[in-house]
């Protein structure tokens, strides 16, 4: 009991700095359980930052939308709805991972996750942490790592919480999502359900042309659970399952082309079991995930292209800590066998084992860090050693000063390895060194965060014409360009109340310079400004807030040609809800919300524009 | 009302007089900006919209996007290829379905057809029609037999009807009333060359090596055709690429030049009695009647080698990116001097000289 509050207290001032002060309080009376211990213990120096409940729930309509508009991430989307990827500090959309209540969740096809074909309202939180975590969370964690987790928590009494959300949209959208939590004092369960459907035809503004073809629907179950099982021992489980069918819609000038349908189905499977007693921590985890995509060059023929993967996880950490020092040692041992195929590759089995050691210490009342070593054996290549350091300053006059340095890689993909007559088996992991330093202020009503980074990566696997010598023309991934990326990135919160009247406003502003060292020119698809703010107010029942994006100029030439850019754009959106029921255990919300508010003709890809002004009613209801 | 028609009509025979008397004695006006020079086709890609570059005979002039300048539109992805008549070029973007015309000389857009293409690849011009081969529908492993050829109105701009054919119709020429289509395979892979009568549309099928691809007539007549062979991986396994020379009067092959296993030419120039191609990012050359091939190449061009033509001495080659601009690079062929260097259309594969 006291070791998970020493935790959860742990993982207030950690990184309580960006979470809601809302969430705050409940997470003091209740003990919380994670699945992934490692974000909250060994982030120390790191800037992460939380979506919370409030958050995911004004932006419903993607996980693309919802870190477009609330975190630095840069997303690049093949039209709303469409293929999506994300990316942190001008590194690529495989050097970005997603952590799965601490499972990396990336794609061993093609290296990457989709941001379009995850339910995110089914999670609990979302935590975004900038800067490279290899060391934790393995291949792909570069530019930074983006955290679905559930949350499982046991309370004194017995409590049955409800949670029903739905909304109706423009381009005949529907969403609905249910969640359940049981909890006493030793049993702690969450589920959910979610369904996602929208026809998705929206008007390309300033043509006579629609979204063709860019239907989807989705649907998630997901079911968490704990179990006090003595004292000091826990049993954890943890599911997800998605279903989701989506068409990719057609571009300018002929969008009616468009014919093509995909599917995907994941399937997760984790159960943790622990044992915490004062000094002598142990943790041990099985996993099970799979994924498959399906891909219909012609929604009207039956035949596909897909990709298949199987991954079974066995994973044994032990930490120990020393009161006396205020440290602790915690080793993580994982052993992942993976099986991937596609209908392009044959099966192959990918074994690796990764042994990490943590060092962590609070020097005294101010200064606290993390020392990290990993060395993974893998049966397809060689990893290269890592490790990190993550230093953290707090409260000196509300200041407080942040530092890390790490060592982080991305493995070849099956595609990069294996694609006839195409692959390279020579290839090597990319690898790049980053550091960080960052500082801050952080009263009750202000929180500011300012990191400065820079990534020196080399090896980048890049698909060249005639990369290998002895296959001339033909087109080959080799470990070929050495990319610098360099800049800021800021956050801002604020939040005050009086009277009855709540303001809050956040912001986030990143510049990123991210150059080929071989043309010194800004890599395709990095914009040198983004910039991200949004304001809510709240008035008794009422609540209004105006979100809004700055997305600067990117060159989708190497050269940077003029000729060839998506110009900078702007978009905002807007909602007001309004608590019809607002008791102790049953609150009643509706709102509504107007996406592109102004209107805004604007592409993300080439050819492709986004959604022009649309409606969303939406009704919570917790009981 | 009267004499405003009277002033017209003499207008219009005074410009008709002084347009037949020019001929003789003064130069003729110029068509537009982009006559007297290469047209260079690119695809595109995820990097950027397929364009049509111009580069002018003296080479003192480049100007790339020159579509998206005069229509201010962008033609899409993935451009393939271009055909002409007399004073209009026909752009055919295979990921947009679309046959764009223009006029050859200010590339002003005239039409847009989208509708009866799937996947069109090239077109063929015989008189006021357009002959575009399709792929229809397919992925990469599998393929669907309903490839055609739509049948275009060019007065119109209409389609007028579409002719079934054999899977993978990719080049199209028109030679004596009969069109040759070569079927590389579109999604897959094919064998065949199909002589298409155009009195009645009936059509004759001659097979070949694998993916057959460039075709031309030569001055004797004869149908030449270059196999490029399925590589080791596919699914077919390795099979010899070739150079086939087939009778017309016959449909029967004349001759075939095999390549060595594993060597998959993809480009092929007929000029002046001689006939180009490239191995392994190299360029060889051999007299159209030789019947052996060479062992050395004439050129190890720089780059990654996607598109070729041979004029006058000088040969046109493609270094092309798929991520940026593309570079033509141009060759004196008896010196095998590199003459001069463009950067031209993004994913730059075709070249025609306009």
């Amino acid at each position: 009991m006291k070791q998970t509050l020493i935790a959860s207290v742990l993982y207030i001032t950690c990184f309580s700095c960006f979470t809601q002060n809302d969430s705050l309080v409940n997470r003091l009376e209740e003990v919380v359980i994670q699945a992934d211990k490692k974000l909250s213990k060994h982030s120390v120096g790191y800037k992460v930052s939380t979506l919370s409940d409030s958050v995911i729930v004004r932006n419903t309509e993607s996980f693309t939308s919802l870190l477009r508009f609330n975190s630095p991430l840069y997303l690049k989307e093949y039209g709303a709805g469409g293929t999506s990827s994300a990316s942190f500090r001008g590194t690529s959309a495989s050097n970005t991972a997603v952590i799965w209540n601490g499972i990396n969740i990336n794609s061993i096809n093609n290296g990457e996750a989709g941001f379009n074909s995850f339910t995110v309202s089914l999670f609990d939180n979302i935590d975004i942490r900038s800067g490279g975590g290899s060391l934790e969370y393995g291949s792909g964690a570069v530019g930074g790592t983006i955290h679905l987790n559930d949350n499982l928590q046991f309370t004194n009494t017995e409590q049955i919480k409800n949670q029903f959300v739905s909304s109706v949209g423009s381009f005949e959208t529907y969403r609905g999502v249910y969640k359940f939590k049981l909890s006493n004092s030793k049993l702690a369960i969450n589920a959910g359900v979610s369904y996602n459907q929208s026809e998705n035809d929206y008007k390309f503004l300033n043509t006579d042309f629609k979204n063709t073809n860019g239907a989807y629907e989705n649907y998630g179950f997901n079911v968490s659970a704990a179990y006090s099982l003595t004292k000091f021992s826990k049993l954890k489980f943890y599911g997800a399952n998605y279903f989701g069918k989506r068409f990719f819609s057609g571009e300018l000038p002929n969008p009616l082309t468009a014919n093509e349908k995909y599917q995907d189905f994941s399937h997760r499977n984790l159960l943790i079991y622990t044992h915490e007693k004062s000094r002598l921590n142990h943790e041990a985890k099985l996993a099970f995930l799979t994924q498959e995509y399906r891909y219909f060059e012609d929604r009207t023929i039956s035949t596909f292209n897909f990709g298949k993967s199987k991954r079974y996880l066995a994973n044994y950490n032990v930490s120990y800590s020393f009161p006396k020092l205020k440290a602790s040692i915690t080793s993580y041992s994982e052993y992942e066998s993976a099986f991937g195929k596609t209908d392009q590759i044959a099966e192959r089995n990918r074994k690796q084992f990764s042994q990490s050691l943590i060092y962590n210490q609070k020097v005294n009342s101010f200064v606290s860090f993390d020392a990290k070593l990993r060395k993974d054996f893998n049966s397809d290549y060689d990893v290269p050693f890592t490790y990190a350091l993550g230093v953290k300053v707090k409260r000196i006059r509300n200041l407080f000063f942040r530092a890390n340095g790490s060592k982080n890689y991305r493995v070849p993909t099956y595609n990069d390895l294996f694609w006839p007559g195409q692959g390279n088996l020579d290839l090597i992991p990319e690898t790049a060194l980053q550091g960080e330093f960052g500082f801050g202020y952080k009263n009750n009503q202000i929180l500011i965060d300012i990191g400065i980074f820079y990534i020196a990566a080399k090896d980048k696997i890049v698909w060249t014409p005639g990369g290998d010598p002895d296959r001339p023309s033909v087109w080959v991934p080799i470990n070929l360009s050495e990319v610098n990326n360099k800049g800021l990135e800021m956050s801002l919160s604020f939040n005050k109340t009086f009277n009855k009247h709540t303001v809050t406003f956040n912001a986030n502003y990143s510049y990123t310079v991210a150059t080929n060292k071989a043309t010194d020119k800004q890599l395709i698809f990095v914009p040198k400004h983004l910039l991200n703010s949004s304001l809510g107010y709240t008035y008794k029942r009422f609540s209004f807030f105006y979100q809004q994006l700055f997305n600067g100029k990117v060159y989708t030439t190497e050269s940077n040609s003029n000729d060839f850019v998506i110009p900078y754009y702007f978009v905002a959106n807007t909602g007001l809800d309004y608590k019809l029921l607002n008791l102790q255990n049953k609150q009643l919300t509706i709102g509504l919300k107007i996406n592109n508010v102004f209107n805004k003709y604007y592409v993300v890809r080439p050819r492709r524009p986004m959604p022009n002004r649309n409606f969303n009613f939406n009704i919570n209801y917790k009981f | 009302m009267k004499t405003n028609k009277l002033i017209s009509k003499v207008f219009i025979l005074s410009v008709l007089f002084l347009a037949s008397c020019s001929d003789d004695d003064s130069p003729q006006l110029p068509k537009g900006d982009y006559e007297n020079g290469l047209l260079i086709s690119g695809e595109g890609s995820g990097a950027g919209t397929g364009s049509v570059s111009f580069v002018s005979n003296d080479l003192t002039t480049t100007e790339n996007l020159i579509y998206k300048k005069v229509n201010t539109t962008e033609l899409g992805i993935y451009l393939q290829s271009m055909a002409f008549d007399d004073d209009r070029a026909f752009i055919i973007v295979d990921n947009a379905n679309s046959v764009t015309v223009v006029d050859r000389y200010t590339f002003e857009e005239k039409a847009t057809i989208t509708s009866g293409l799937e996947v069109p690849r090239y077109m063929a011009v015989v008189g006021n029609k357009g002959y575009v081969t399709n792929w229809g529908k397919g992925d990469y492993t599998t393929d669907i037999d309903d490839d055609f050829i739509t049948v275009i109105n060019l007065d119109t701009y209409t389609v007028e009807e579409k002719i079934d054919v054999a899977i993978g119709p990719e080049r199209i020429i028109e030679n004596n009333g009969k069109l040759y289509v070569s079927h590389k395979g579109a999604f897959s892979t094919n064998n065949v060359v199909s002589v298409i009568d155009l009195s009645d549309n009936s059509i004759e099928e001659i097979t070949v090596g694998y993916k057959p691809d460039e075709i031309f007539v030569n001055d004797q007549g004869e149908l030449i055709v270059l196999c490029g062979g399925n590589e080791s991986w596919t699914a077919n396994g390795e099979t010899e690429a070739s150079i086939r020379k087939i009778d017309v009067s016959t449909n029967l092959e004349i001759s075939s030049l095999t390549f060595a296993t594993g060597e998959h030419p993809s480009l092929l120039v007929l000029d002046n009695g001689a006939l180009y191609y490239d191995i392994n990012n190299e360029v060889y050359m051999i007299d159209e009647n030789a019947t052996a091939l060479p062992s050395t190449s004439i050129f190890e061009p720089q780059g990654y080698l996607y598109g070729m033509e041979v004029k006058d001495g000088k040969a046109y080659l493609l270094d092309s990116s798929f991520s940026d601009l593309s570079e033509l690079n141009i060759y004196d062929l008896t010196t095998k001097d590199k003459l001069d260097t463009k950067s031209v259309a993004l994913g730059a594969s075709k070249i025609y000289f306009n």
